[in-house]
């Protein structure tokens, strides 16, 4: 079986690899290619492991739903707006990767001496053949013992679509649709000739325009009713 | 070693979630920390899946199916944030985001 172990370490060292990367590369882009990799290798792995249905849903919703997910919310991302080029402040990497060693040498102790004793279940290849293969014995498996979960499940999943809607809707103070702003003529509230606002008389006087029934808005200078919101925001934004 | 053990699929699962560890750790980009986030519960699927296999049951391989599924909602979420991060600060660098540490 010397072979298992050959394919096992090659496909697994791809993984490991191609995980490395991922958190090497500058561009999130190749990152993403690099998960991918991943994945496709983990999911070879799974048929390894005699979970066939498992490898599937892990290339279908993984490499195909997830990462596709990210790169399109990646393209929304102005590219000007990607920060490291390259990681972190360097104390934070190098007690990153010294916790990771640290972790790895404590993981690996307790593998190698570990003691796990469970009682073998009944799915054995020969088992599984004997359900129907694995599909089927995962089926009898997750429909009898596990039906409360999986409600559970796709509650979860229910939810998660209405936050994404929630999260995903558009701005509260977007501009209003054009059929919700009003028709109005801007008039300087001067009777010719005079420097003098009559704003109070002409109102009371309730004015209307020479071509309709538009209503006009009496000001008292030129500016009041030309607010400038661009210029303000980019001061705002330059504070 | 002749015969794949254990071992094998548990050092594996170690290697790969620590390697999303670090990624966590030491990425400013939130998109690739989410990436790395999605790691780490993949090799914690590897987990389930070998010790399924080594005492040939099934439940492993049940609470797999479950994490696939947990971990597609919290994408979607995650990614709805993401996307509501930079239409309010145009930025996906984690340390500019500091509205809860102040």
């Amino acid at each position: 079986m010397a072979a298992e172990v050959l394919v096992f370490n090659l496909l697994s060292g791809i993984a490991i690899v191609a995980a490395g990367a991922m958190i090497m590369m500058r561009n999130p882009v190749h990152s993403a290619i690099a998960l991918v990799i991943t994945f496709v290798n983990v999911a070879a792995i799974f048929v390894m492991l005699r979970a066939e249905f498992l490898a599937a849903v892990q290339i279908i919703v993984y490499t195909g739903a997830i990462l596709v997910l990210f790169l399109f919310v990646l393209m929304l991302v102005n590219p000007d707006d990607l920060p490291e080029f390259h990681g972190a402040r360097p104390l934070q990497q190098v007690f990153g990767f010294g916790l990771g060693i640290v972790l790895l040498a404590e993981i690996a102790a307790a593998i190698l001496t570990r003691t796990v004793v469970a009682e073998p279940g009944p799915w054995t290849e020969e088992g599984m053949a004997q359900a129907g293969g694995n599909i089927q014995a995962i089926g009898q498996v997750l429909y009898s013992g596990y039906v409360l979960p999986v409600q559970a499940t796709a509650l979860i999943l229910l939810m998660a679509t209405i936050g994404a809607l929630f999260l995903g809707r558009p701005d509260e103070d977007e501009e209003p649709s054009p059929s919700r702003r009003t028709v109005a003529t801007i008039s300087l509230a001067h009777t010719r000739g005079s420097d003098e606002p009559e704003i109070a008389a002409l109102r009371a006087a309730n004015v209307k325009h020479e071509a309709g029934d538009r209503d006009i808005i009496m000001a008292r200078d030129a500016d009041e009713f030309t607010s400038t919101p661009a210029e303000e925001e980019m001061k705002e934004r330059s504070e | 070693m002749n015969e794949l053990m254990p071992e094998h699929f548990m050092f594996l699962s170690a290697a790969l979630f620590i390697i999303g560890m670090v990624g966590v750790l030491t990425r400013r980009n939130v998109l690739v920390i989410f990436m790395c986030v999605e790691l780490m519960l993949t090799a914690v699927n590897v987990s389930f899946i070998g010790f399924a296999w080594e005492f040939n049951q099934l439940t492993g391989q049940i609470f797999a199916l479950f994490i696939i599924a947990i971990a597609a909602a919290e994408a979607v979420i995650g990614l709805g944030i993401i996307m509501a991060l930079t239409r309010q600060r145009d930025t996906v660098d984690i340390n500019e985001v500091r509205e809860l540490r102040q």
